[in-house]
């Protein structure tokens, strides 16, 4: 069976799953205070920042701390609960498929769901960015260029971790800790952001380059800046080894 | 009877050791942020609890809600993973005994957090600070309160819980419900009573007036909870 083929299985499985409304539903519910409270950013002069990038900044700061990962912990659950329910892992894993294939096929849909969330949560800024300009009477509205490559460096900056999410949820069995700890090891990713060694914890990644782009744009206040050396090699080499052992031992519960 | 079922049928999901390593967690918070910068709240003229608790709380309720929402859901997902809600329902019990029985043991594990988190917290006022007699009633007074407007946000995520039939609908609930949470402006009395926002409430800066009118929403909010629960149980029955 063709890669392409089992993504197109793996979609089927989850069509069914409302998964989409769960992560539509959180990023219309991000904009809702930007929109309400769009009068703060006409007065931000202390930052040095303008209106329409301090809307944009504020927003994705949200998604890009909290609620990006959790719904990604989400949606790993969603995968794997969707084939455990039934034991329908045990008829996939019967079949004359790799299991590591099986494995990557997965986790695509996963990093699908979250370029879903991305660009929905890209939507409902032009949307609430339109609503906040008619009632403020202030263009809101940046250039698409500008925002799309914001978005996606997020996602880019996300992919370490959901590899990380997607390993805990293949190794744990137990549901309780893969989605604790997933879900606890975002907490964390506040403090992470502040110290030297961020990039060694790839929950933080998408929140700091949010924060990077924070100080950029805001002239009084000065970020760390995102430096790609240390950094690129040791997210690719955390990607590679958490989705190895993803691979690895995907399916080795139920084959013993 | 049916607490000690609860109690049973959470024995090997990892429920218990996933709360006892939560709570330590949140409890490791206050003593690592004292460690590593103390001199930060030294000089502050205010007492050591509230201090702690102001620099701390945040993410300590953070950590102890989204314990709160996954355990809920692990605890349904237990009844509905084999059908086993079916046979529950089939019994001559109040299908509501169910939801009650697992909000005792919600408590009974949040009392547990809490306690670990207490005790984090005297040990850094009694580490860091000078420790004085009224540090206890002062503990003791904030965890309560804690606790107290904790119970919203436990029932409310297994209301959730017991409708959804799928554990990742239920966790994607609670988990936007959380988020919602934390967007909400403090200031605003009103907006604070949502019941996921109410644990990020701290007893020690609030004023005596206020505390006890959050306690009063939080009670009715969890009456309100449970009747909603009960009618849901109901409606649902109709329609199967």
């Amino acid at each position: 069976m063709s890669f392409i083929s089992l993504m197109g299985i793996e979609l089927k499985k989850i069509r069914r799953s409302k998964i989409l409304f769960i992560l539509a539903a959180a990023t219309v519910i991000l904009w809702l205070p930007s929109i309400f409270n769009a009068d703060v950013n006409l007065r931000m002069q202390a930052e040095g920042i303008s209106p329409e990038n301090n809307f944009l900044i504020q927003g994705f700061l949200g998604m890009a701390w909290f609620m990006f990962p959790a719904s990604m912990v989400v949606s790993t659950v969603l995968l794997n609960m969707t084939e455990r329910s039934n034991k329908g892992i045990l008829k996939m894993l019967s079949l004359p498929v790799r299991t590591t294939k099986l494995c990557l096929a997965k986790f695509v849909v996963l990093l699908i769901l979250g370029f879903l969330q991305i660009l929905m949560m890209t939507g409902m800024y032009f949307i609430s960015a339109e609503i906040v300009s008619q009632t403020q009477n202030y263009d809101f509205v940046l250039k698409p260029l500008v925002v799309f490559k914001e978005a996606g460096f997020i996602f880019a900056a996300a992919i370490p971790m959901l590899a990380f999410f997607w390993l805990l949820s293949v190794c744990i069995q137990t549901p309780i800790f893969s989605i604790g700890l997933g879900l606890a090891s975002i907490v964390p990713s506040v403090l992470m952001i502040n110290t030297k060694v961020w990039f060694v914890y790839p929950m933080s990644y998408s929140f700091f380059v949010v924060t990077a782009e924070y100080g950029k744009m805001a002239s009084k206040l000065s970020t760390e800046q995102v430096e790609f050396i240390p950094w690129i090699p040791i997210a690719v080499g955390i990607t590679i080894v958490c989705l190895f052992i993803s691979c690895h031992r995907f399916g080795q519960a139920e084959r013993r | 009877m049916s607490f000690g079922l609860e109690c049973k049928k959470m024995k090997r999901t990892g429920f218990i050791s996933a709360f006892l390593c939560g709570g330590f967690l949140a409890a490791i918070v206050p003593i690592l942020n004292m460690a590593v910068r103390s001199e930060n709240y030294f000089g502050i003229d205010d007492s050591p609890v509230q201090i702690l608790m102001n620099a701390n709380w945040q993410m300590m309720a953070m950590l102890n809600l989204l314990l709160v929402v996954a355990g809920a859901c692990l605890m349904y997902h237990t009844e509905y993973a084999d059908n086993a809600i079916l046979k529950i329902s089939t019994l001559p019990i109040k299908e509501s005994r169910l939801f009650w029985s697992k909000v005792m043991l919600m408590i009974v594990m949040c009392i547990m957090i809490l306690i670990i988190e207490a005790a984090g917290i005297a040990f850094c006022s009694y580490h860091w600070f000078e420790m004085s007699a009224d540090v206890w009633m002062e503990v003791i007074k904030s965890f309560g309160y804690a606790l107290l407007l904790m119970l919203p946000a436990a029932l409310g995520s297994l209301l959730i819980a017991s409708v959804c039939k799928n554990m990742w609908v239920s966790l994607g609930i609670g988990v936007v419900c959380v988020f919602t949470a934390t967007l909400l402006p403090t200031e605003s009395f009103v907006l604070s009573l949502f019941p996921f926002a109410l644990p990020f409430q701290i007893f020690v800066e609030t004023i005596e007036n206020t505390a006890v009118s959050f306690m009063i929403a939080a009670g009715m909010e969890v009456l309100f909870i449970g009747i909603s629960e009960s009618i849901c149980l109901k409606v649902r029955r109709l329609f199967k």
